[in-house]
């Protein structure tokens, strides 16, 4: 059952999106014949220094979604506090649901049955716009968004061209 | 960022089927050996003790079966009842996104959010959290006894 219910969700949405599409993402499966592997093209948020790129991502849904979430990794290269080398993104809502004992994450802060591709795009696009510095997943371009801003920028700069010229 | 570490979930089904042995000689030998009784494939129900650990039932250390069984009862004392159409606030479930249809099971939490009895227990299981206020479950529970 809980299989049925994932793929019902997840073609849903893809219906969903293609019929009508959310400004600052497009988003469509890697192969048609696998509802649990979307590939995402974010939009770099306008005003920010990710403005003009086009980043291609993956997100791999588990068989247990809604009630476990996605993992969601950038293919395109990209330099920012919250992603990791490998392209990861390391976001709260993406962390396995539950309170941990340690009370590092609070449950409210983690994964939630009711995120669809959709609100994990406009959080990914917020965290494009906002980094996170208390908990960076990528520790050099963290410390060098802190430190060295005008590095950063060129760093960004460098990152937002190369997606264009991938894509 | 933490907690990425995962635990294999195999079921050691070979302990759950029981012996089926025959002996031989109890058995009339030249004919064929009747099918063994139905039984219906048992499998050992599988838990969430914290996020991203998923364990069958006979993995728990104590305090995971305790925590467990407290939760348990606890979703088992939030309210149920069959959608009617009353309520015109809730017209669909949000964990799996279906309109609720006449007779379906519903669970309503303590924050008044209602869902489908099946989509939110398994969702409690592993977090005890209301999907849509994100309210603690427990802690409102408590307010609801402190008011009432």
């Amino acid at each position: 059952m809980a299989h049925e219910q994932a793929s019902l969700l997840l073609s849903r949405q893809l219906k969903e999106l293609c019929k009508s599409s959310v400004d600052g993402f497009s988003a469509g499966l890697i192969d048609d014949d696998d509802l649990y592997k979307w590939e995402i093209v974010i939009y770099g948020p306008p005003e920010t220094l990710y403005e003009g790129g086009m980043f291609k991502a993956h997100l791999l849904f588990p068989r247990e979604y809604p009630h476990r979430p996605p993992k969601m990794k950038f293919v395109s290269n990209m330099w920012h506090p919250n992603i990791d080398q490998e392209g990861n993104v390391c976001i709260s809502i993406l962390h396995e649901p539950g309170d941990d004992k340690y009370g590092y994450e609070k449950a409210a802060e983690r994964w939630l049955p009711v995120h669809t591709v959709e609100t994990i795009c406009i959080s990914v696009i917020s965290m494009l716009a906002d980094p996170n510095d208390e908990s960076p997943a990528n520790v050099d371009a963290a410390k060098m968004w802190r430190e060295n801003f005008e590095e950063f920028k060129k760093k960004v700069t460098r990152t937002v061209r190369r997606s264009v010229e991938e894509l | 960022m933490g907690n990425c570490f995962k635990s294999s979930s195999n079921d050691d089904i070979s302990l759950l089927r029981g012996n089926d042995h025959h002996d031989p000689a109890l058995e009339p030998a030249p004919f064929v050996e009747p099918p063994p009784p139905y039984r219906p494939q048992q499998r050992m129900p599988i838990f969430h003790p914290s996020p991203g650990v998923s364990r069958p039932a006979n993995q728990l250390t104590e305090d995971e079966q305790i925590k467990i069984a407290q939760r348990l009862g606890l979703i088992n004392h939030l309210p149920t009842g069959k959608y009617d159409g009353t309520n015109k606030k809730a017209k669909e479930c949000v964990i799996c996104m279906n309109e609720f249809v006449f007779g379906d099971e519903l669970r309503y939490l303590p924050c008044m959010h209602c869902y489908h009895r099946e989509c939110i227990d398994d969702w409690l299981m592993r977090s005890f959290t209301c999907p849509s206020c994100m309210e603690p479950v427990d802690a409102a529970l408590l307010t609801t006894y402190q008011t009432s």
